[in-house]
């Protein structure tokens, strides 16, 4: 009895210590994690700042410079620099609408800078609005570091610790960073937003981001309309409900503004639904996904080819010529490319997926044609075959050539396109068919199931 | 009795602060699990060509079963060859080779070709990566959605990469602080089920629902008082999207 007396005081103890030293190692790890992650969003903040730093002081010198050469480095080590920035901005933690229209803004000066160095490698002088934006440029970024500058200094004063905007609650830490980040970086967003809009040709520019569609035409659906081109898309199958995807108020700037619906095919489960997007104008079938298994394969890749180009003449997609695929989930993917004067039209795309089951086609995307067709008149080469071939590296590898148009920037170029090997790699590469130049290289990676360009 | 039930409790909070301890080891091992699902989804059969091919083809010349050339090139004779090994190998025989033929083989698919890609110039460069990425996202994201609602997801984040305001690759998008609920509650950390994969690849591969849209929300769960002052352009299951 005695005995039995002091085991549990004993095991209470030993469950106290052992208690005791696994919350000290939790607290040490917490620290440690806490002093690590601090030290990570130190670096990151004094990084952006430098990095932004350089950004103004290469724009300035960018802007006194007379020479091409100094500008397309100054220019370079510009784009270099705004994207370190934006990047180490874009992993502070602070919420996305504090920083939108900053990380635009430095994504902006990067890609303006590339188009500049690339019209500086083509022989042109900075004209005087470019002259001008630059100048815009480099006060926007002025102001921002000012910004960053005040900001480091409250960081500083008040030894700006994780504790402070990641605290125990939730409270704290929304307090904190409003306190910290959005009250000083808030107050950059508000003139960055006033901002002009650049014009200029590259991937990230606003005309890009806000590009309308061009292959629509001008009819203006209505919804019943519209869902008879979708029932009237997916041919003979019977069907047992259409239901339309509510739009908000805002549709009328999505990149092609459309009727979307779910349609549930007869005797299907609710998961196998159907899904289409009809434009609102021109009624045209925007995409088209049905999401059902494949198991057994049943066609070969050829038979699901002939399938597709049969679907697409009877969707009234004439001349079109399968260009890549890709297989996987027991369907394949073909990208078709429009042909004109038999020249390859790159940027009227279509993609159709078929099942490799039945040859049903399960997946339909034409947007990209329809951002990008119009009528074009498509100008005879200045250059010949032979002269275009010289431009190319020599031991180029070459196993075919055509006559293509590429997109580049807003802007649609005729090439040549050269398919072929170097050194056991196989690439394509476009030499321009007016001028010579090289206007795009593209690597081609292969493996069973396909083709991909990068 | 009172000490019984007092030991017993403490013995119970042992065991249940084990089990704690032990939850994250778990979750890890479902997560990789599913990576080796996805990478050795590749099968060889009739029309496979590659490295792989070959590799079957030469262990089965070694073993007697083939008598043709080692070419690469899955036919007839490399068909048969497969048949006859699953035959004597008590495998399920149809002349395709999947994991537990290669396996019976002593060969692993996915690792083969990634070693044989090293050679080139093009070593490494895939997109699997990228896929897998986000399945994650849109499995911790839009597990509960239907099909649409997940290529959505993944479409978005897709278009986020594209646009200014956002950082340049997939990566950046996804971990960007306070852009995600699912990453910053390390649900993306789950293993992602076979229909976000095959959402991620849709996506990748171009089909957007939501016609360029770069956010979404759910109104039900929403907290952020900025996201109100957006604007709907599309509502797809649970989540509105906006541009």
């Amino acid at each position: 009895m005695r005995d039995k007396r002091w085991i549990l005081p004993t095991i209470l103890s030993i469950a106290l210590v052992l208690s005791v030293v696994w919350g000290y190692n939790q607290l040490t790890d917490k620290k440690q994690l806490q002093t690590n992650l601090t030290n990570d969003y130190q670096r990151l903040f004094y990084d952006a700042k430098k990095h932004v730093e350089n950004v103004q002081v290469s724009l300035s010198k960018a802007l006194v410079s007379e020479s091409r050469e100094q500008n397309v480095l100054l220019l370079s080590q510009i784009m270099n620099e705004a994207y370190f920035a934006q990047d180490k901005l874009s992993q502070l933690p602070v919420t996305h609408a504090d920083i939108a229209k900053t990380e635009k803004f430095l994504t902006q000066v990067a890609d303006y800078s590339f188009s500049l160095i690339q019209s500086h490698l083509n022989g042109e002088e900075i004209t005087s609005k470019q002259r001008e934006a630059l100048f815009k440029l480099q006060e926007g970024s002025a102001n921002f570091n000012s910004e960053l500058s005040a900001l480091h200094d409250k960081v500083l004063e008040q030894n700006f610790t994780v504790k402070n905007t990641k605290g125990k609650q939730k409270k704290k830490l929304e307090e904190a960073n409003k306190k910290m980040f959005a009250t000083s970086l808030g107050s950059i967003e508000k003139q960055m937003g006033k901002a002009p809009e650049l014009i200029y040709d590259g991937p990230f520019s606003d005309q890009e981001i806000n590009k309308k569609p061009l292959g629509l035409g001008n009819k203006k659906f209505t919804q019943s309309q519209a869902e008879k081109v979708a029932r009237d898309f997916l041919g003979n199958k019977k069907i047992d409900k259409v239901t339309s995807f509510e739009k908000g108020e805002d549709i009328s700037t999505a990149r092609i503004p459309s009727y979307t619906f779910s349609i549930l095919p007869k005797n299907t489960s609710k998961e196998m639904a159907i899904y289409i997007g009809v434009s609102e104008v021109g009624g045209k079938v925007v995409w088209m996904a049905n999401p059902r298994g494949v198991s057994n394969i049943n066609i070969s890749p050829k038979q699901a080819e002939e399938k597709a180009l049969k679907f697409l003449k009877e969707k009234g997609y004439q001349d079109m010529e399968p260009n890549y695929s890709l297989k996987y989930d027991g369907t394949i993917l073909f990208n078709f490319a429009y042909k004109q004067d038999d020249v390859t039209i790159y940027p009227d795309l279509v993609k159709v997926k078929v099942a490799l089951d039945n040859g049903e086609i399960v997946g339909f995307d034409s947007s990209t044609y329809l951002m990008n067709h119009k009528d074009r008149n498509i100008e005879k080469p200045s250059l010949t075959k032979e002269e275009a071939r010289k431009k190319v590296k020599v031991d180029f590898d070459i196993d075919s050539i055509r006559l293509a148009m590429i997109p580049k920037g807003s802007k649609e170029l005729l090439c040549y396109e050269f398919k072929g090997k170097y050194k056991d790699s196989d690439f394509i590469i476009y030499i321009n068919a007016m001028n010579g130049k090289e206007e795009q290289i593209l690597q081609i990676i292969k493996d069973e199931n396909g083709t991909l360009t990068f | 009795m009172k000490k019984k039930v007092f030991i017993g409790t403490i013995i119970i909070l042992l065991i249940v602060s084990i089990f704690t301890f032990y939850e994250p080891t778990k979750k890890q091992l479902e997560t990789s699990a599913s990576y080796d699902y996805y990478q050795s989804s590749r099968v060889l059969y009739w029309g496979s060509r590659g490295q792989d091919v070959k590799n079957v083809q030469w262990k089965l010349r070694n073993w007697k079963y083939y008598d043709g050339k080692v070419d690469g090139v899955y036919g007839a004779r490399t068909y048969r060859a497969v048949r006859r090994f699953q035959k004597k190998n008590g495998l399920k025989v149809d002349g395709v080779v999947g994991e537990s033929t290669a396996r019976a083989m002593g060969l692993s698919l996915g690792t083969t070709s990634r070693a044989a890609a090293r050679k080139t110039s093009t070593a490494g460069i895939n997109r699997k990566d990228d896929v897998y990425l986000l399945a994650r996202a849109i499995h911790g994201e839009a597990r509960g959605e239907p099909y649409v609602g997940k290529v959505a997801v993944g479409a978005v984040i897709l278009n986020r990469v594209r646009h200014p305001s956002f950082p340049n690759t997939i990566a950046g998008v996804i971990y960007q602080p306070l852009a995600f609920t699912a990453v910053a509650d390390g649900q993306i950390n789950m293993a992602p089920g076979k229909d976000s994969i095959k959402a991620a690849k849709d996506a990748i591969n171009g089909w957007d629902p939501t016609y360029g849209c770069t956010y979404y929300w759910n109104p039900a769960t929403a907290t952020s008082r900025w996201i109100w002052s957006r604007k709907v352009v599309l509502k797809i299951g649970k989540h509105w999207f906006g541009r």
